[in-house]
């Protein structure tokens, strides 16, 4: 019986520990590809910047991507309406176009010992097209899998 | 992101545990574990309410924990089915770092049966294997105060009221049993938690859950149980 209670605290002591499970990779961004009208992947020729407004002015999200074909983007916490200003820029000229990004912001919640995040459900966006031919939603569900490609974004052709 | 098994997966997986377990054993074997002793007690040899002090010292000792009682049939010394209720509650109030604050409290429900694993059935001393299935239903508030977005610096609210959830688990106890004097037994039990279903909300996950504890990799519980046959 002595060592059955010997038994029972050790067990008890060792279930008194209790672990931080706070997820190791915590980013949550809107990630994008760039594609040719064919489905290809494109590599940025260009510089792509893309500016947002914040409270004080302005912000830059992404600054001069160049010789990529896939980027990734941050997205408000609380705001309905992400407002995004791509910039392509070449040597001679510099085109913008506006993206608005609407979504519902979802509090997301793992343990009281980790940050508070929110998770994104995109419910519609809309682009002008200087530059931009098609941006194409293809996932709505912005979470911690960066693996998931949300926008197919295609550049005119002479981009 | 911490991916969990859906509801059907986990009810697979006890469904094959079940099989399995069954499987196992022989016909006879099964048999001869569910036949009571024979001998001259009695069949029904009454009932014994219970209360758990380990969920009382913890709401004492930290920000969560359990009052939480028991009625348990005793068959023959041998089998005692049991119904377990609790009242299960958090306050967790804002955290240093994260600042969020975190409170549920609802009541939970266990029903089960343990069987007497001793060979000398009627002795003072008992020694437990059983297996409990516990339900809950509660509801969440938290919040998180001074969330400012990283990029924008909007001033952000972060905040769940009510949020209605539930979780029902599966508990494989073990536990001993000692009488002291008259009908006062003292009993320690060793749980390890499964759980089968669940409903975390629109937050994606809950931390406490009334009656199953910290909702971690942790499986492991305990109760210290005094015992009173009436």
């Amino acid at each position: 019986m002595r060592k059955l209670l010997l038994f029972f605290c050790i067990v008890v002591w060792l279930a008194s520990c209790s672990t931080i499970d706070c997820p190791l990779l915590s980013t949550i961004s809107v990630q994008y590809v760039i594609r040719d009208k064919a489905g290809k992947a494109l590599t940025l020729t260009d510089s792509l910047t893309i500016i947002s407004i914040q409270k004080s002015g302005e912000i830059v999200v992404l600054n001069r991507l160049s010789g990529k074909s896939e980027f990734s983007l941050p997205a408000s916490y609380s705001h309905p309406e992400d407002v995004l200003f791509f910039r392509f820029k070449d040597k001679d000229t510099t085109v913008v176009d506006t993206v608005w990004m609407k979504k519902d912001d979802i509090p997301h919640f793992e343990s009281v010992d980790c940050n508070a995040s929110f998770f994104h459900e995109i419910t519609d966006v809309q682009y002008t097209r200087h530059a931009i031919d098609s941006l194409i939603l293809l996932n709505r569900s912005v979470t911690y899998d960066q693996k998931t490609i949300h926008f197919r974004l295609v550049p005119k052709s002479s981009d | 992101m911490t991916r969990r098994p859906s509801i059907s997966v986990s009810f697979r997986r006890v469904a094959i545990s079940l099989l399995l377990l069954m499987s196992a054993a022989s016909a006879s074997a099964q048999w001869k574990f569910f036949t009571l002793q024979k001998d001259s007690i009695p069949l029904f040899r009454g009932f014994a309410v219970s209360f758990d002090l380990v969920g009382v010292a913890m709401m004492q000792l930290s920000d969560h924990g359990e009052y939480e009682g028991a009625f348990r049939v005793n068959i023959h010394d041998e089998w005692f089915p049991i119904v377990e209720i609790g009242y299960g509650k958090a306050n967790h109030e804002t955290d240093e770092v994260t600042k969020i604050s975190y409170q549920t409290q609802a009541p939970y429900f266990r029903i089960g049966i343990d069987k007497n694993l001793l060979r000398d059935k009627h002795g003072p001393y008992r020694l437990y294997g059983g297996l409990r299935y516990a339900f809950t239903s509660y509801k969440v508030d938290m919040d998180c105060k001074d969330l400012v977005d990283p990029y924008w610096k909007w001033d952000t609210p972060y905040a769940v009221k009510d949020e209605p959830c539930n979780y029902h688990w599966l508990e494989v106890v073990l536990g001993v049993d000692a009488k002291i004097f008259g009908p006062l037994h003292l009993g320690w039990s060793l749980r390890y938690k499964r759980r089968i279903a669940h409903k975390d909300g629109i937050m994606g996950r809950t931390w406490y859950v009334p009656g199953f504890g910290l909702d971690d990799d942790n499986r492991v519980g305990g109760t210290f149980n005094v015992i009173i046959d009436i």
